[in-house]
């Protein structure tokens, strides 16, 4: 795969991940999904789920360029990522709604 | 200092962020800009709007050209006078020829090094450079300022305060306050993963202004932490000088044990030598390079000893394709054959390689430079997120007590955040009004510069006394608008002088004028949204202050 | 954060603690860690660029500790104790090595 691919990829992947990380505490899940906050073991899934689509973001950066490069373009991409993630909870959480594509969409 | 560890830290954050939080806002939105330097510059000369190419020959383009280099930069040489005993002959003997390039250079910066003869320091010696369009050799004309590589970069890291590298000390010290304020600040957040992603845009301004500041700064922890420590660490030599001064006798007595196992004199011969084909060990660098599987260009090029019998030249690789640097191939002068080459870099010069590394970018990454412009300007985002939330906490004690410390912090806020950008802008739109066969046009341009910032600390100071009134300064919208004005302003000049619109620059993929004139676009737009929301917040203040009602209801409504 | 107040003096003293001990201190600690890193039979430079990077953050410890710290008097004898002796001692070193 040529590296601009998987770059994109290791971006969308690490933004995917913080916005997993971010669901998985209640006050952003609230924002989301209205308001229950979620169980117990779907909050924990959740933050495995994120913890291993950053992990994935890595091994995306590993692919495309060697180790050195590789581990900078993660740890700036988490850092960007979050912020994206950031701005989407407050000024338009509920697109965050479809990385729950099992939760039917709550009437407001 | 105080009885519990985290009011002491909270004190530290408080008071050495104000005051050096305005040289940090410097040093991290240049050194922000510095990440595309060699773009701005591109877009500052439009001579010079061509492809980026290769070292050219050294035999016939840069030799020629080195020996007619023969006198130092003026304010250098004035100031090596000041430091010997005895007065300077005319001509001052050269100690090496180099020549330097990346892959984003199509212009060639080539340097010489002179000898300052009866110096109380050691290997004395200052500079002649000059930059060349390495397709025919002819010399730029000297009053081009390259506006990012000249300007902005040092700026980033010396402020242009070269009297006893001032400069470099003042911003040394932000970087340990820098330091010293990530510390703190990670002992004084009590909730650092509980507000992770915590940002509430339409809470009161002091609130979402603190969410702001700890989500800028907790995201990008990392890259705080390590690009000011490593800023330190390129100028280690510079601020603990331990070999230069006290150990000196013990790292001279090093350097002639490995100059003799190297063969690489550190002293010139005395007796004239000729230099052989440099293109030839040019080469065969690359041919050894390819055998290693790690083909390239030639970043860096220096010959040393010139025109003396044992003068040898060192040839290292562009390294676009790492973060640190390699290793150097060095060639005898008169015979041009290896005579060493540096060994592999040992653990801890490799940490050390990529730490600078990472830190000056001469990789080919294009994703990873814009995700550490991104970081530049997150950390700028906390640095003034950091200063505002100073005011906003205090403005409405000190306005009831009649102080006026707040309103001189809001004051140089304002001047080191929009009034920064302001004279930015301000240099690149005089960069394209001032005539091109202007004296002395470089000097024009950094006056430009320097006045534009002056007024906006003048009239920072003259608006602030809203701070007094516990209100928001309307300085801070009034030079919003102006950044708009301007930004909006340079694009359109350099299409109008230049030809290399929008248009022509995106069809075309150039790149470097292309991106310089969309993040001024970009800063425009944020600039008027941000002017536009200071200015409804105002409205909507004063007509509650009218209505005689509370502010905080009209604010939520 | 006015909750305690100290006389101009002693807050004085805290900065200067912090800015010059802090800086004296790591000057020590690189030179004396470079030329011990040496005597151990690592390359000079390595040595000095080694100590140097940790120089970093033993300074910004120091520049920390100044205030955390509960005793003025301790803060001063340790940053500028260590500031006269290391420097002193690897000064020493690096002549013997020689």
């Amino acid at each position: 795969m040529p590296d601009a691919v998987l770059l994109i990829a290791a971006l969308f992947t690490a933004c995917l991940g913080m916005a997993w990380l971010a669901l998985a505490m209640d006050v952003h899940w609230k924002q989301v999904c209205g308001s229950a906050s979620p169980s117990p073991v779907i909050s924990k899934l959740l933050r495995g789920l994120g913890f291993a689509t950053l992990l994935a973001a890595l091994l995306l950066c590993l692919e495309a360029d060697t180790a050195t490069m590789a581990v900078l373009v993660w740890m700036m991409a988490l850092a960007v990522a979050a912020v994206t993630v950031a701005f989407v909870l407050s000024w338009r959480p509920r697109l965050l709604a479809v990385l729950l594509p099992w939760r039917r969409p709550t009437a407001r | 200092m105080f009885p519990n560890f985290r009011l002491s830290m909270t004190w530290l954050h408080t008071w050495f962020g104000l005051l050096l939080g305005f040289v940090l806002m410097v040093a991290f939105f240049f050194g922000s800009l510095s990440v595309f330097d060699r773009e701005i510059d591109r877009w500052a000369i439009p001579a010079t709007r061509i492809e980026a190419r290769p070292m050219p020959s050294f035999d016939t383009t840069l030799a020629p050209i080195f020996r007619t280099i023969t006198d130092p930069d003026p304010d250098e040489l004035a100031a090596a006078k000041t430091r010997v005993s005895q007065p300077l002959p005319d001509k001052l003997a050269v100690m090496t020829w180099s020549a330097f390039t990346t892959h984003r250079d199509p212009v060639l910066r080539m340097f010489v090094e002179f000898k300052v003869p009866n110096s109380p320091l050691p290997d004395d010696h200052i500079h002649g450079s000059i930059t060349i369009d390495p397709r025919d050799g002819k010399q730029l004309p000297e009053n081009r300022l390259a506006i990012g590589s000249e300007f902005f970069y040092p700026m980033h890291f010396s402020l242009h305060l070269n009297w006893a590298d001032i400069g470099y000390w003042i911003v040394g010290f932000a970087a340990l306050a820098m330091l010293a304020a990530l510390v703190s600040g990670v002992v004084m957040h009590r909730k650092i993963f509980r507000e992770f992603f915590t940002f509430r845009p339409n809470k009161k301004i002091q609130r979402s202004t603190l969410d702001l500041h700890n989500l800028s700064g907790v995201v990008a922890l990392p890259f705080h932490f390590l690009w000011a420590l490593s800023g330190l660490i390129i100028f280690a030599g510079l601020y603990f000088p331990v070999l230069g001064t006290m150990m000196r006798p013990l790292a001279a007595a090093q350097e002639k044990l490995e100059a003799t196992q190297t063969g690489l004199d550190l002293e010139p011969s005395g007796t004239p030598g000729t230099l052989a084909s440099v293109d030839g060990m040019v080469a065969e660098a690359k041919a050894m390079w390819v055998e290693r599987g790690v083909p390239g260009e030639v970043g860096f090029l220096i010959v040393h000893h010139v025109g003396s019998s044992n003068a040898y030249v060192s040839v290292y690789r562009d390294n676009t394709d790492r973060v640190g640097g390699g290793p150097g191939l060095h060639f005898q002068g008169s015979t041009g054959k290896l005579i060493h080459e540096d060994p592999p870099e040992g653990a801890v010069s490799t940490v050390n390689s990529f730490l600078i590394g990472m830190h000056l970018q001469r990789f080919k990454h294009w994703t990873l430079r814009w995700l550490i412009f991104a970081g530049g300007i997150l950390s700028s985002v906390c640095i003034v997120t950091g200063l505002v939330f100073f005011v906003e906490k205090r403005k409405r004690q000190h306005s009831e007590q009649r102080r006026s410390g707040a309103r001189w912090a809001d004051a140089l806020a304002v001047t080191t955040v929009t009034g920064m950008v302001v004279a930015t802008l301000a240099i690149l739109v005089a960069n394209r009004l001032l005539p091109e066969e202007l004296a002395q046009r470089d000097l024009w341009e950094k006056s430009t510069f320097w006045a534009a910032w002056a007024l906006c600390l003048v009239h920072a100071i003259w608006r602030s006394s809203a701070v007094l009134k516990a209100r928001t300064s309307p300085a801070w919208a009034e030079q919003c608008w102006a950044i708009v004005v301007l930004a909006i302003g340079a694009v359109l000049l350099n299409a109008v002088t230049t030809g290399d619109h929008l248009f022509k620059t995106l069809s075309e993929g150039y790149w470097p004028v292309a991106g310089t004139d969309l993040m001024m676009l970009a800063c425009a737009a944020l600039a008027a949204i941000a002017a536009r929301r200071l200015q409804r917040r105002a409205t909507a203040a004063a007509r509650a202050v009218d209505q005689d009602s509370e502010l905080r209801e009209v604010r939520h409504a | 954060m006015a909750s305690v107040s100290h006389p101009p003096w002693y807050v004085a003293s805290r900065v200067l603690a912090s800015t010059l001990g802090g800086y004296a201190f790591t000057w020590g600690f690189i030179s004396l860690g470079a030329m011990l890193l040496f005597a151990a039979g690592m390359n000079l430079e390595e040595a000095s660029s080694l100590s140097s990077m940790l120089g970093f953050l033993v300074l910004l410890w120091g520049f920390c500790w100044a205030f955390v710290a509960a005793s003025l008097t301790r803060v001063w004898s340790v940053l500028a104790g260590g500031g006269v002796v290391m420097p002193a001692a690897g000064w020493g070193l690096s002549r013997a090595l020689m």
